[in-house]
């Protein structure tokens, strides 16, 4: 089965004093693989600006838009048309014994192949004291441990916009117990990390048909490497497993691979940006 | 008139017997390799010698070859300390320095290559994960990048000592942004001006064919489809301690010499703003550490770097040099495995010794480190320069604990060597006006591309200022001579 998607991406920058040329960097194409097809897309502003595409430092697509005129407003729309195949995260076939997934994960082999995402950083770092918050239950599978933390997460925080800023440091998060989907994202893959498990940090859009939080942003969920399965998507800000709602954009360490929007700005005094998110399906 | 008595200026060089002097035999007679070099300067007297060495500074200091010292309260400028007695080195000597440098050069490239890719050195047990996965330089961004012409060091500075048994060891390689060769281009034309006529009796290797080398080297590695490479050095600005050097160089391979505002990427190609319009760049041999070469990708406050170089770079459409994530392998660690690292890639045996070295990580050794600090130098892993190392038999009580302490804060941090005793150079000494023995290291740049290799036949030979001082860095307030590698006589 297949869902046609609609994506409508806007982001308004508002600056304070005039800028004299900027260089923006958009992480917002949906990836291209083995369950979603991009059909059409397109970027929009107000400014004349060039573009083009490139790549960010994963290999993930991106847009480049630069400008040298001069101005305190810059407005961004991109649209994309994504047909997104069906697929089912429980469609694997488990190993008969946890112990097999723990002896797979924590060969040589293993690790060493998925040194990069086993790193802590420092959006992933558990503080020490912390480090027993969740641990895995060693007689269950990985897959079930895995969601079992997602469940766990999802309970923990509580789904909040405007408590907590791109780097709040996980602590606080886990002190206050609130954020949006980013620090949902960043504990849960801390936690897996301190528990030896290969994950990242995914940005991309989600369906919120069903009244998921996610809010009218870009959202942010975690895959992690279960074995015999593969990479399988975890959304702990919505104790649910990734499939037909998500559409992926690119993934990496945290949230710093994969930020939406970067930007050099030629220019003095402080933004303020806004961004708007629609996602319209339509079942084929 | 001059004073005659030959040797007037070792008249009174105090020579003490338990430390490797590279002129002179344990008995105090000259070696042959020095004999025509002393005969020579015996012409001149103290103060001849005291006047040509103030001219030559004087020199150095008008044409601002000066670098910076960077303090916690102030930064100052300083011309590198110089005298112009130069070190000689036997051409059988050099031999071994030369094919050992490369040698380490090419198994560093091998290591960069693999620890980007397959990491079949680690799967295979010869160094151990935990090193690439504490080390703040290992870039996931290059993870799979093929680098222009498969090269990652384009350039490396490996720092060798004379120990007192005779044999050259390795104490670093520097494969980031080593610094230093235009100092050695510096002291021979110094020291030229001042003394030309030694020259005539020793056939000494030119050391000004490095800005040629390495223009061919950068031009080797010319991204995939340029005819004619366009090639540039970038450099962090004036007040880098390393300016003039980035200047010198530019000038010297006839390149311009630009900072990241001068540079932009469009279309994931890098161009130059010139009075003629955008110039596109295929090479930069960038003096800008990782952090700061592209302010998209690495850290976002940097002014130094260019926006979208790093995209432009993963396209394969510009060529850096050293590529970036070169860092993961001249951490101190990595060093100790150099030994291994050489037998895997090439399967021969180092040609050059490693100092031994003791990994604060691995308990037992953490413990003999702990026990030791006295009879140890005791090095972090990750700063370059000299700084935060310390030597064992200079501490005092408190010193050694406050060592001890750091330690055992973070092991992984630390990494500890025996104290060697390195050679020593007689070195003109401004406040005894002598000559006396102070301790060198010698630092050679090699050059590696893609089909081509070069050592500069010479080398930075630096001297610890400070008496039984073993810390040769300049940044430690270290002076350097003019070093001869002969050729051999045919």
């Amino acid at each position: 089965m297949y869902t046609e998607y609609a994506i409508t991406y806007c982001a308004q920058n508002e600056y304070e004093s005039l800028v004299k040329g900027a260089f923006w960097q958009f992480s917002i194409v949906p990836e291209e693989n083995g369950t979603q097809e991009l059909l059409e897309w397109k970027i929009t502003s107000n400014l004349p600006c060039t573009q083009n595409e490139s790549v960010n430092g994963l290999g993930f697509r991106t847009v480049h838009a630069q400008t040298k005129e001069k101005f305190t407003q810059a407005n961004f729309k991109a649209s994309f048309l994504v047909l997104k195949k069906s697929s089912n995260p429980f469609d694997f076939i488990p190993n008969p014994n946890p112990k097999m997934d723990y002896d797979a994960v924590e060969s040589l082999t293993f690790k060493t192949e998925h040194e990069t995402y086993l790193r802590k950083t420092r959006y992933t770092h558990l503080p020490n004291d912390f480090n027993t918050i969740f641990s895995f239950d060693r007689k269950k599978s990985i897959f079930e441990n895995l969601l079992d933390l997602n469940h766990w997460v999802f309970v923990h925080l509580f789904f909040k916009v405007g408590v907590t800023q791109v780097d709040t440091p996980l602590r606080e998060i886990i002190e206050k117990r609130h954020g949006v989907c980013q620090d949902f994202t960043h504990l849960f893959l801390a936690i897996a990390r301190e528990n030896h498990i290969a994950v990242r940090y995914v940005s991309g859009y989600l369906h919120q048909g069903n009244g998921y939080f996610g809010d009218s942003q870009m959202h942010a969920w975690a895959e992690a490497y279960v074995p015999r399965a593969g990479w399988i998507g975890f959304d702990p800000t919505n104790d649910i497993l990734v499939a037909d709602n998500h559409i992926k954009v690119c993934h990496g360490l945290d949230y710093s691979d994969c930020s939406p929007l970067k930007g050099v700005i030629y220019s003095e005094g402080g933004n303020t940006t806004s961004h708007s998110i629609e996602v319209k399906a339509s079942q084929q | 008139m001059k004073a005659k008595p030959k040797n007037s200026l070792f008249s009174s060089y105090p020579q003490k017997p338990e430390l490797f002097d590279e002129v002179f035999e344990e008995g105090g007679n000259i070696k042959p390799i020095y004999e025509k070099l002393l005969y020579l300067y015996g012409e001149h007297s103290i103060k001849d010698y005291v006047n040509l060495n103030n001219k030559a500074k004087s020199s150095f200091f008008n044409q601002g070859i000066t670098f910076q010292v960077y303090d916690e309260e102030k930064t100052q400028e300083k011309i590198f300390p110089f005298d112009l007695f130069p070190r000689i080195i036997d051409p059988r000597e050099w031999d071994i320095i030369e094919s050992g440098a490369i040698q380490r050069s090419r198994a560093l490239n091998l290591f960069l290559q693999d620890i980007y890719h397959d990491k079949k050195i680690i799967k295979d047990k010869i160094v151990p994960l935990e090193l690439l996965a504490s080390s703040a330089n290992y870039l996931h961004q290059m993870m799979d990048v093929d680098p222009p012409g498969g090269i990652y060091n384009h350039i490396s500075g490996t720092d060798v000592i004379k120990h007192a048994d005779g044999n050259y060891y390795v104490l670093e390689d520097n494969i980031r942004c080593p610094s230093g060769v235009s100092y050695v281009i510096c002291n021979r034309t110094a020291l030229k001006r001042a003394l030309f006529g030694v020259f005539n009796h020793y056939n000494t290797y030119t050391v000004t064919d490095y800005a040629e080398n390495l223009l061919q080297i950068l031009e080797s590695v010319k991204p995939h489809g340029v005819d004619n490479p366009n090639c540039v050095v970038i450099t962090p600005g004036m007040f880098n301690s390393a300016y003039y050097e980035h200047s010198y160089l530019a000038k010297a391979m006839g390149v311009e010499l630009v900072e990241g505002r001068d540079l932009f990427v469009e279309n994931n190609f890098v161009y130059m703003k010139t009075i003629n319009g955008p110039e596109k760049v295929d090479v930069i041999y960038r003096r800008i550490d990782d952090a700061f070469l592209d302010p998209l990708e690495f850290r976002p406050d940097s002014t130094l770097g260019v926006p979208g170089l790093f995209a432009a770079y993963r396209k394969g459409n510009v060529c850096l040099a050293n590529a970036p994530g070169t860092g993961v392998a001249d951490d101190k660690a990595v060093y100790t495995y150099m030994p291994e690292i050489i037998k895997y890639y090439l399967d021969e045996n180092p040609i050059l010794n490693n100092v031994h070295t003791y990994h604060c990580s691995r308990p037992d050794e953490l413990k003999y480190v702990l026990e030791h600090v006295d009879e140890l130098v005791v090095k972090p892993v990750d700063e370059a320069g000299g700084y935060g190392i310390s030597i064992g038999n200079k501490l005092s009580k408190s010193e050694i604990k406050q060592v001890q302490e750091q330690i055992k804060k973070e092991p992984r941090k630390y990494v500890a060597q025996p104290i060697l005793s390195l050679s020593v150079h007689p070195t003109y000494i401004d406040e005894k006006e002598s000559f006396e023995q102070r301790h060198i290291d010698l630092r050679t740049f090699t050059l590696l591309g893609k089909d081509s290799e070069f050592v500069l036949r010479g080398g930075l030979t630096r001297v610890a200022l400070q008496e039984g001082n073993l810390v040769v860095n300049s940044s430690q307030g270290g002076g350097s001579r003019d070093t001869w590698v002969l050729k051999k006589d045919d």
